[in-house]
This record gives C-alpha cells, structure tokens and sequence, in this order.
C-alpha cells in the first residue's frame, strides 16, 4: 500500500493517508519507509485485525481511536491531510549508506559466538557450525565462482542486501553443510528469501539430476524426515541465508502470525527417478531440463495433507486424492503431489495413467469445491477476486455462481505437478498446495 | 616382590590419569580452553531506500473532493464497509466534502495508473487501505 501511496504524493502531488491495522502500520512506517519506501506516508491505525471483519465492527473501528496516537481515527485522518509536512518529512535525496558489515567477527570463545549468533538471529536456534575461515574456504574450493561474487540482491522485504558467495558459503557452513554440498546450495541461493507473509507460508526443495546420488541425498524411504544429512542441511541453510541475507527477523520484517515449521527444513528432498513407471518424466524433465541436467526446483505453498495410510483396492487413489484435494486453497491452481513410486505404478498399471500429465489432467478435471469455499480463502480472495472483477474466466464466471455452486478450482493442470519420493515400504502419498517455479540449473553453479 | 608389585600399580594408575586428562584436553571445545577464534560475519549491509517528502497538505478539506481507494487486501468486500463508514463520517461531520470509493484494479500490490490519473484530475486527496 506504501508503494501506491508514494506515487500519489510523488508523482501527483496529491496528499494521502494510509489506513491499516496496527499490525502492518509498524512495519511500513519503520522498515518499510527506511529501506524500502523512502516517503514518509502517514497512517492511520486500526484494531487488528481488519479485512473480514462484520460492517458493526469497522464502524467501532471508524468511532474509535488511532491506535498510534491514541486520537479519534477521523480527526488524524483529517489531520493526516491537513497539517503541513514537518522538516523530517519534507527531506529529499539519498540517505547516509548504511553502516557496512565488517567481514569478520571480533574474535571470541566458541561459547560467546554461539551465543551472539542467537542474539543476532542469524540461526534457527539449533547450535551451528562456526564459519571459521579455513571452514569458509573449503566450502568455496566447490565453486569456480568467485567469493564476491553476487548471487542475488535480495530486495525482499525491502532494501538491498546482496548475497554473495562467500555469505551464501558462510550459511552453508554454519547449516554443517558438506563442501561437495556447495553448488545445490548456491543454486537455492538464487531462490532466497523463503516464504515470508503474515499467512503460514512456507517453501518445498526438490532436487533432480545425478548430482542426487552423487552427493548422496535421499529420495526413498524416509526422504521426509530427518533420516539424511544432505536433504537436511541443505534445507536449514535456505532458512539461515533468509535470515541472514533475507534480513528476516520476527516481528521487525517477518510477520507470519503462526509461522510453519516447515521452514525448518523447508521440506528439502530429492525426486526417486529411479522409481519412475515408464513414460512418467521426471520433474525437470517436465520442465524441459534434460535428464542430465542437475536441477533444483522451488514451490511456495502451505499445506501438507498425508494419505495416512496405504491406497485400497476399493477406492482408487486418484479417487482419495481429488477428495483431500478439495481441502487445498487452489491459488493459482496450484498443487504438487508428492507420492511413493508404488502409487504411481498403481496409477499407471492398474488406473491407467500413462503419464503424470495424464493424472494432472485428471485432478484438474474431478476436483471441486463450492464457491462459497473457494472465495472464502482470503489469499485466494485477494488474488482471484480482483481478475474476477476484471472480467477474467474462469474467475468471473466463479465470482457470479451461487455460493453452493460446485466449481473446478484446479483448472490449470500444469499447476499440479507431480513428484515421487518414499522407499516402496507403504503406497501413501501427501497431497499439497504448493506450488513450483521454474527450475534453477545447480550445474550453473558448480 | 609384593612393594615392587604395589609399585608396579601405581605406576599403571598413574599413566592411566595422564592419557585421561590428555585425551579430555584434546577433546575439550575451545570455550572451555578459552581458545578466542575468528569467524566471518553472515550477516550482508542493507542499502536505505532514497527519500521522498511528502506533498504539501490541504488548508482545509472543506468543498474538496477525497477519493478512498480499497486496495483488495482480503478482496474487495473485505474492508469495503470501513470506507462506507467514513463516507458517512464525511456526511454528517463535514458535509461540503465529496467522497468517491473506488476499488482499485488487480491484486493489492498491482499499480493502477487510470485510477491515479483519474484522481489526479478529479480529486484533491486520498485515503488508501486497508491493509491488516
């Protein structure tokens, strides 16, 4: 909203007064303004939270006070319109850089080091390794990039950090990463900061190509959980390069109101290509990757519902899937299946599903849900509801339709992607909402 | 025989306490041997965004015209009634302003340059939300 009300007052000269809940309005006017905005925007604050709140609420809200600075709401929005700019808020031009980050550290026992690594909040708070220089430079001897060299200038949320290799090597290090680990890590530096809303967003790590086995990451039994050192580590530093470089601290710049656990290992794992059924490519491959190629692949999604058990003769497993689908948001039609590769030989020789395509295309075709259930997301209200207003199908089509109308939400296919993992001990499978970008090549990085 | 044999025993213990304590100091983490050590800093220099001041504020909102511009935070219907309420806030409290409510087009972090050309030529100033 800052950014909307900046070109008001910039480019139109226009004045204007930003409303939100007091939840957001310490964030935009701190961080926000310092590193991001730049204009000064005056706000007005409300109760948290806002948005869905009844009619007799928001009229409390506009009969009550600024939660700021504790005067009638419509008098500071009056004021906010009419009182002239102060000296700070009429200063122009570029801010005094800021301070730059000495390479090293003060030189410290490893106790105290530990300890201001927490204070800073650069860990997950599980202990981690000290990137000694000697640590550092090993990791960097798997690289033929340079250490300053940039991988990317994470703008998000706000400002400019850039994360270089050797800090993108510092995290790898401190996460207990191998040095061979090193190029996967720089290739899911590319993809930093992870999810960070007030929402319980998280993000999903799938990893392709040879260099799977080569550095020994587990795509088979117990791939999910914490049975392997490189799907683990290479997981955790995702989330401490976010804090790091991301510059993600809780309450200051990260504001998930319940967070996701999942952001401890931000469900890092390799694809089983080994398990395929004949015909089913695998992920990369999908993307147009050659089966050569080491790829990494990340998705942004939230929820993560397991089969619990293993598929039944009596009900086919596509049947089960569309049906705990229908608890999935739908954003943007996207959903990832992940499934043991004895799903997907049931799949294809018993139901006939000769491709993963083949069993999108099927999801996408039998999954539904009222409408009434689908707007009434508010993540899929805020993305969909104003295309709908635009005119745009199928969501106009779905804006209009009774609230107990049934609708096809995944109507994008190629949205659903599907990924075999798991050790053939049980047919189960998990059926989530994340949703995967474009593959990153790890070899690139190498 | 026997004082040699004791002797003999002692001597055993005696290295025995000596490989011990050689093997916890080896062991010992340098913040028990107070060893300082020297490590990079993860964390990378921010850069502050260019600053913009304000535009001069009204004398007065008397006969202006004050466009409130919903954003689609939580979709539309998500806070609409908050700027009906200060609609009619306007109306009772300072009745020579004019209020115009529009919803602005796409998903809250999308531009919308007809409406901001729009109330640059019909409008004198703006509330925006709401977000939260």
């Amino acid at each position: 909203m800052s950014r909307h009300a900046r070109t008001l007052e910039q480019k139109f000269k226009i004045p204007t007064v930003a409303a939100a809940g007091a939840n957001i309005v310490g964030y935009a006017t701190g961080y926000d303004f310092q590193y991001s905005n730049g204009c000064p925007i005056r706000y007005v604050a409300f109760p948290f939270p806002v948005a869905g709140q009844p009619k007799s609420i928001h009229k409390q809200y506009i009969e009550g006070k600024d939660q700021v600075s504790g005067k009638p709401i419509m008098q500071t929005i009056v004021d906010a319109l009419t009182l002239p700019p102060t000296d700070k808020e009429k200063v122009e031009g570029v801010p005094p850089e800021a301070r730059p980050e000495p390479r090293l550290l003060p030189p410290d026992t490893e106790d105290n080091l530990q300890r201001l690594f927490k204070d800073k909040d650069w860990t997950d708070y599980n202990p981690i390794i000290l990137p000694t220089e000697e640590r550092v430079a090993a990791m960097l001897k798997c690289t033929s990039r340079k250490p300053d060299d940039v991988v990317k200038v994470v703008n998000w949320p706000g400002g400019a950090r850039p994360l270089t290799v050797e800090k993108a090597a510092v995290c790898a290090v401190m996460a207990g990463a191998k040095p061979e680990y090193f190029p996967v890590i720089l290739a899911l530096a590319t993809n930093v900061p992870f999810g960070n809303s007030t929402t319980q967003m998280a993000n999903m790590i799938v990893v392709n190509g040879p260099i799977r086995n080569e550095i020994g990451m587990n795509s088979g039994g117990h791939a999910l959980g914490p049975y392997n050192e490189a799907n683990a580590v290479i997981g955790r530093t995702l989330t401490l390069m976010s804090k790091t470089a991301g510059g993600l601290h809780n309450r200051v710049t990260a504001w998930s109101s319940q967070g996701n656990n999942l952001q401890y290992n931000n469900l890092c794992f390799a694809e089983n290509e080994e398990g395929l059924p004949a015909g089913w490519d695998p992920l990369h491959v999908q993307m147009g990757f050659k089966p050569t190629d080491n790829v990494l692949t990340v998705g942004t999604g939230w929820t993560y519902i397991a089969s619990v058990g293993s598929v039944q003769h009596l009900y086919p497993p596509q049947n089960l899937m569309r049906d705990y689908m229908q608890a999935l948001t739908a954003n943007g039609s996207g959903a990832t299946i992940l499934m043991d590769p004895t799903v997907a030989g049931l799949l294809k020789t018993v139901h006939g599903f000769e491709t993963k395509a083949a069993l999108a295309q099927w999801l996408s075709q039998n999954v539904q849900k009222t409408a009434a259930s689908y707007w009434g997301n508010a993540v899929v209200a805020s993305m969909a509801e104003p295309l709908a207003l635009q005119g745009l199908e199928p969501y106009a089509t779905w804006q209009k339709a009774p609230g107990d109308a049934m609708i096809k939400p995944f109507n994008n296919p190629r949205a659903i992607q599907i990924v075999l993992v798991g050790g053939k001990t049980q047919s189960t499978w998990f059926a989530t909402d994340f949703r995967l970008g474009r593959g990153v090549l790890i070899n690139d990085w190498k | 025989m026997k004082k040699r044999y004791v002797r003999l025993i002692a001597l055993i213990a005696a290295a025995a306490l000596v490989v011990a304590a050689y093997g916890t100091a080896q062991n010992k983490p340098p913040a028990q041997t107070g060893r300082l050590i020297t490590v990079l800093n993860p964390a990378v220099a921010n850069t502050m965004a260019r600053r913009i001041p304000l535009a001069p504020r009204l004398s007065t909102l008397e006969g202006k015209t004050i466009y409130m511009v919903d954003i689609n935070w939580g979709g539309p219907e998500a806070a609409m009634s908050i700027f009906e309420e200060m609609q009619a806030w306007f109306a009772k409290n300072m009745p020579s302003v004019k209020t115009v409510i529009k919803i602005k087009k796409g998903g809250y972090e999308t531009d919308d340059p007809g409406l901001w050309q729009e109330i640059s030529e019909k409008g004198n100033a703006v509330i925006m939300g709401v977000s939260g």
